[in-house]
């Protein structure tokens, strides 16, 4: 078995470093690239708003599963400044428990130009990551408001991490990524409110209409403060399951494609936008934009 | 010049808890455009050098005003020498006192740095250094 052998950190992380700094021209002529996977990983999405606790729950997550002896990949993002396009990546300090533990690798990404919750080259960045044998990749999200849900087409399971008091039932019916997770997680459950938040997220998810044999998304609470997460873990196992064999994989890849080619021209246009002389935005919207399309 | 692009681990080993300058020299560095990654305090040079590897930084900043900073430099390369990434740059700063300079760069320092330098001297020479 090729997991058996001893992952090789620095050139991993090398190749991270390159896919991630790729521009969109150097993604263009590597595309389809020579990353091979011989067995893809389990991939499971963290989301939620900012200091929820997505990375406290993710070391929780991955220690289960590297005591079975599993490797475990763990690619987490930041947002980066806006004015600096500086970032502080301050995730793995939530995974130092583990942190020593041969058969995981954490790396911390900044956003870049994403504005969706992810970051630049996230894909690359994924098919590296898969072509080095792990059983399993965590992918933690850039704190989130209501409507970066991009990550749903990226893993197979996405968990959305809030904490008690998130508001009432009105914020659970909204439209977003509310309507896009697979477990719903009320963590910090050692403060007031969790039961009433579950509650909140499960009456809602209630008068949603399930198609039989649908997927009907867990909601746990968790806290740092006690013991395991079995509840979670098994909630996770038992959709990996579910989609085994509902998810049209198809499908799936046709969203991904859809979404890389999306992410390519969106970081292209701010490229032509950037680059742009500032008169000629003085110009009709109609025109700035049929220029534009001109040069893409 | 501006640091956009490169990748630099603020760590504190040792015992010591005095993170101020660590945290003020962590922001700064996102200022001047750097993606940062700061450890926090009380890292062993075993956990500094691993991150480095794991994150593959352009450079490891060592703050340290414990007095101990001959020990935790030297072990820091140790470990990353072990962990064959001696190309990564290491820096040091915090309570050092002149003296001590010359054994810290002979052991392997790409730079020194002290609360007498102003802020906009020590980024602007890390800028050099990494250019
Ligand atoms: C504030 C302070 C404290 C605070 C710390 C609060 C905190 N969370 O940081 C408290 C009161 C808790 C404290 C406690 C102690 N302290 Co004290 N403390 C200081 C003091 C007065 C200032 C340190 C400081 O914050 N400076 C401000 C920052 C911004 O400066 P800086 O850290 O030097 O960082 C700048 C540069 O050095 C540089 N830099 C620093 N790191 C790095 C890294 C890189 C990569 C780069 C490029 C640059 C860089 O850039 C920064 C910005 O310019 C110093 C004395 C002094 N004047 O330095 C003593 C001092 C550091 N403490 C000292 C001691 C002995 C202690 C205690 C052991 C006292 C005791 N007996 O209990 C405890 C130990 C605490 C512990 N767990 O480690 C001694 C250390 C002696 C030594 N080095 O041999 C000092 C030097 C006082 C002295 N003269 O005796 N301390
Ligand atoms: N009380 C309590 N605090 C928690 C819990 N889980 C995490 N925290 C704390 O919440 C803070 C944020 O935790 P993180 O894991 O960094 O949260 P995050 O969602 O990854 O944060 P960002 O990545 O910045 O969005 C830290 O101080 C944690 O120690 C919990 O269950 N209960
Ligand atoms: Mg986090």
């Amino acid at each position: 078995m090729t997991r058996q052998e001893l992952l090789d950190r620095r050139a991993l992380a090398r190749q991270l470093s390159l896919a991630g700094r790729a521009s969109v021209a150097d993604v263009l002529s590597e595309a389809d690239s020579n990353f091979k996977t011989e067995k893809p990983a389990v991939r499971i999405g963290v989301t939620g708003p900012p200091g929820a606790g997505k990375s406290t729950l993710i070391a929780r997550l991955a220690a289960s599963r590297l005591q079975h002896g599993e490797r475990v990949g763990v690619l987490a993002i930041d947002p980066t400044s806006p004015l600096s396009q500086g970032s502080i990546l301050g995730d793995r300090i939530r995974m130092d428990e583990i942190a020593d533990d041969p058969n995981l690798y954490i790396r911390s990404m900044p956003s870049r130009h994403a504005h969706d919750g992810m970051a630049d080259n996230i894909t690359g960045m994924l098919a590296v990551l898969e072509s080095h044998n792990f059983d399993n990749i965590f992918l933690e999200t850039v704190g989130i408001g209501q409507a970066d849900y991009s990550v749903r087409t990226l893993v197979d399971t996405v968990i959305l991490v809030v904490v008690p008091e998130s508001g009432d039932t009105v914020q659970a019916m909204k439209a977003g990524v509310m309507e896009m997770a697979d477990v719903y997680v009320v963590n910090k459950a050692d403060r007031p409110g969790a039961k009433r938040t579950v509650t909140d997220i499960q009456s809602v998810l209630a008068l949603k209409e399930n198609n039989p044999g649908g997927w009907r998304p867990r909601v746990l609470q968790t806290s740092s403060e006690d013991g395991d997460v079995l509840l979670l873990d098994q909630a996770i196992t038992d959709h990996l399951n579910w989609r085994r064999d509902n998810v049209d994989l198809l499908a799936h890849r046709r969203d991904q494609a859809r979404y890389n080619v999306e992410m390519l021209l969106n970081r292209r246009v701010g490229e032509l936008l950037a680059d742009a002389e500032p008169a000629q935005l003085d110009r009709p919207i109609s025109d700035i934009y049929a220029d534009l399309v001109g040069r893409l | 010049m501006s640091l956009q692009g490169k990748r630099i681990l603020i760590a504190k080993p040792g015992l010591d808890g005095h993170d101020v300058g660590a945290k003020i020299i962590t922001l700064a560095l996102r200022d001047h455009g750097a993606d940062v990654i700061y450890t926090g305090i009380r890292k062993s040079p075993d956990y500094i050098a691993r991150t480095a590897v794991d994150e593959d930084v352009d450079a490891v900043g060592l703050s340290v005003l414990s007095g101990s900073h001959q020990e935790m430099l030297v072990a820091t390369l140790d470990q990353m020498k072990a962990m064959d990434a001696a190309d990564i740059k290491v820096f040091i700063g915090g309570t050092i006192p002149p003296d001590d300079h010359a054994a810290l760069v002979a052991a392997g320092a790409a730079g020194i740095f002290t609360s007498e330098m102003n802020l906009e001297d020590t980024i602007a020479r890390l800028e050099v250094a990494l250019a």
